[in-house]
């Protein structure tokens, strides 16, 4: 829609026009578009240390899995983690590095999108939703060297607007450094309408890590080994499989049951959630409460534990009286398919307007 | 005349001598013909439709079907006959002691020969046929080498304008000789020669229709008659051919053929069986170079894109829309949306007006 009301009327361009929706997630970034392409990139960038790194792995910068596969011969960052992107202010981070990574890790995602040169390609990128200014420039410059047009929205709203879920929907996106809570009324979402925590999947490693250093002292593991266990065998299930792994001790591979401390690690994000909900539900209109209730809708990789809707469920059961959770059908491209869908709706106006 | 070049023969030349060989020792044979007095027989031949042979099924196919003509054509000749390939892939041969009534049938086997030749490309079976221009030292007439060629082009000329598979003889001899001579005259500042009548005699034998003897094309017939007052409109008047341009006496001598060839077949007349056959056999050539230049292009273009892809080119992947969509008015919740669309822009606006301070 424009200011005189020309909502839907199509600019004719002969060289086509290439929607992109991107999802800046801290710790995968996803890209739909409407060439058909769609993929995702773990968030981590790498830069050669020095002369002999780069001459060794041919590249100025590596991304994603490549990037972790060789970070120790590289500058390694993951420069949309929580604490760095959002709460740059830390001087002990190296904000610089972190901000040219995050605009790199942007030109990317872009290219694996495989835009062509002649076309118009306008692109919606959804940001956390309480992403500092800073951080929502760098992001907008990086996108623009590659994008004909580009708009920020926030991620939770993406992904409701996806679903055409717009009214009365709660909206939990579990990421990697933050889960974002957002509750949908049929408007824009306002600040009073978003939640941040930081009881994410990082959260649930450091918790998963710290217990079962607890309980298998003589295990040597490190973070990331903690990570792909989860990745593998996150569940909050009381009907879980065992879990059970090899962990390095003395350099020999022994085995052991973290069935308990994976459940223990995974549930420890389920309370500060429903927390997270509660507020918004007791700040929302009395009348419609009940109906927010029951339609909380789950998405980003956390929500692929194993039993989380069911735990979410439960806890607000005992907390608010009730509750009904709805895990969406793609929790890695949930942000990305709707930042693609208000692409392609907002107007071509509103395009230009943004050049 | 044919240009005799240093040219790198290919697989099918070899064998043959060379560019220089080939000129020394015709203009030799020549010259030993004139001093003897006796009768020489010079051919230029070509392979009909020879360049769509070679886009169609390429150079080596090209270069097969002149090896196999080659070939063909050493078994008609003897050991002191000469044959050369020129640069344009036409075959000059000379016939030393050879009359002109043993050239016509020479052609005529030559032309058979031709048409037994089997190549099998895409299983299909091709078949080709010759055109001949041929052309001999007339006794009692002073010839150069020079002219001989020149008239046995233009008979292969003829020939090959005419549909091929056939032989020409143009009895342009004086035409060509005198314009040549007054040119030589013409620097060393002499004048023009004497008026001489020009016999034009043009042997078009396509052996199916006409076999036997050749007709014989005379200025007492209509088709001469008409002709010569063909050349006449060109600049050939009163007998005084010197000057003519060859270009001018080629265009008539082909307008004499198609008006001798063409009203055979009436163009509102259904065609035969035969002329189905060959326009269905061209069609057939065309959709074949058709496929053939698709198959290249598709070859090029993965060429194209394997190279770009090792050097790191992606084009990308074309959008499945060529507008602008927005908000369509059959949406759901179209009002709603609106508002949000409108937020969203604001709100961008206000971070682009924030940037910009």
């Amino acid at each position: 829609m424009s200011a005189d009301g020309k909502v839907g009327e199509a600019v004719k361009k002969d060289q086509g026009v290439l929607y992109m929706g991107i999802d800046l997630g801290t710790s995968r970034t996803s890209v739909a578009a409407s060439n058909g392409v769609r993929t995702t990139l773990s968030s981590h960038v790498g830069y050669p240390k020095d002369v002999v790194a780069r001459k060794l792995l041919g590249k100025e910068v590596l991304y994603g899995d490549e990037a972790v596969e060789h970070r120790l011969s590289l500058r390694f960052y993951r420069p949309l983690a929580a604490g760095v992107l959002k709460h740059s202010q830390r001087t002990t981070d190296d904000v610089a590095g972190n901000m040219q990574a995050a605009a790199d890790l942007i030109r990317e995602i872009i290219r694996l999108g495989k835009p062509k040169s002649d076309e118009l390609v306008y692109g919606v990128i959804g940001v956390p939703a309480q992403a500092a200014i800073h951080h929502k420039e760098a992001i907008l410059k990086a996108a623009r060297e590659s994008l004909d047009s580009v708009m920020l929205c926030s991620e939770p709203f993406a992904v409701a607007y996806g679903l055409d879920m717009l009214e009365d929907v709660l909206v939990i996106d579990i990421g990697a450094g933050t889960t974002d809570l957002c509750r949908m009324h049929g408007t824009m979402p306002e600040e009073s309408d978003q939640l941040t925590n930081t009881f994410a999947g990082d959260y649930v490693d450091e918790a998963l890590a710290e217990l079962v250093r607890r309980k298998h002292p003589q295990a040597q593991f490190t973070t990331r080994m903690i990570k792909e266990l989860k990745e593998r065998h996150a569940s909050v299930s009381e009907a879980m499989p065992p879990v059970v792994v090899d962990l390095p001790v003395d350099g020999k591979p022994t085995a052991f049951d973290i069935t308990e401390e994976m459940r223990t690690a995974c549930r420890s994000i389920v309370p500060p959630i429903v927390q997270g909900l509660s507020q918004l539900i007791a700040t929302f209109d009395p009348e419609f409460q009940q109906r927010l209730k029951n339609r909380v809708l789950l998405a980003g990789g956390g929500s692929l534990i194993k039993g989380l809707d069911l735990a979410i469920e439960a806890e607000m059961k005992q907390r608010l009286g009730s509750g009904k959770v709805l895990r969406i059908d793609e929790p890695v491209y949930g942000g990305a398919n709707g930042a693609l869908k208000i692409a392609h709706d907002m107007p071509a106006e509103y395009w230009e307007k943004l050049k | 005349m044919p240009e005799f070049q240093v040219v790198k023969l290919s697989e099918a030349a070899q064998g043959l001598f060379s560019a220089e060989d080939v000129e020394r020792l015709m203009r030799a044979e020549f010259d030993r013909a004139v001093r003897h007095k006796f009768s020489l027989v010079v051919m230029l031949v070509g392979v009909d439709r020879l360049g769509q042979l070679h886009d169609l099924y390429g150079w080596e196919s090209k270069d097969e079907i002149l090896k196999a003509v080659v070939s063909m054509l050493r078994g008609s000749l003897r050991d002191s006959d000469l044959l050369g390939l020129t640069q344009d892939d036409r075959i000059l041969l000379v016939f030393p002691h050879t009359t002109p009534e043993s050239a016509g049938l020479l052609a005529r086997r030559m032309l058979a020969g031709a048409r037994k030749l089997r190549f099998d490309r895409d299983g299909r079976t091709l078949r080709i046929s010759l055109s001949i221009g041929v052309a001999n030292n007339r006794a009692g007439l002073d010839l150069s080498f020079e002219t001989l060629v020149a008239v046995a082009e233009d008979g292969l000329t003829v020939a090959d304008g005419a549909g091929g598979d056939r032989f020409v003889e143009t009895e342009l001899y004086q035409l060509y000789e005198k314009k040549r001579r007054a040119k030589q005259r013409a620097r060393e500042g002499a004048g023009l020669a004497p008026e001489e009548p020009a016999r034009i005699v043009a042997f078009v034998p396509p052996p199916e229709s006409q076999p036997g003897a050749a007709p014989r094309l005379t200025p007492d017939d209509p088709i001469g008659q008409a002709l010569l007052e063909l050349l006449a409109q060109q600049g050939f008047e009163g007998g005084n051919f010197v000057g003519v341009d060859p270009e001018a006496v080629a265009t008539a001598i082909r307008r004499a053929n198609e008006a001798k060839l063409v009203p055979a077949v009436p163009h509102h007349e259904p065609a035969t069986p035969e002329e189905l056959r060959e326009k269905q056999r061209q069609i057939e050539i065309l959709e074949r170079r058709i496929a053939k230049l698709t198959q290249a292009l598709g070859l090029t273009e993965e060429e194209l894109r394997r190279v770009a892809s090792l050097k790191g080119v992606d084009f990308g992947l074309p959008s499945i829309y060529k507008t602008v969509q927005g908000l369509s008015g059959a949406e759901p919740e179209f009002e709603r949306k609106k508002v949000m669309m409108l937020t969203i822009l604001e709100a961008n606006l206000a971070l682009k007006r924030e940037l910009e301070r």
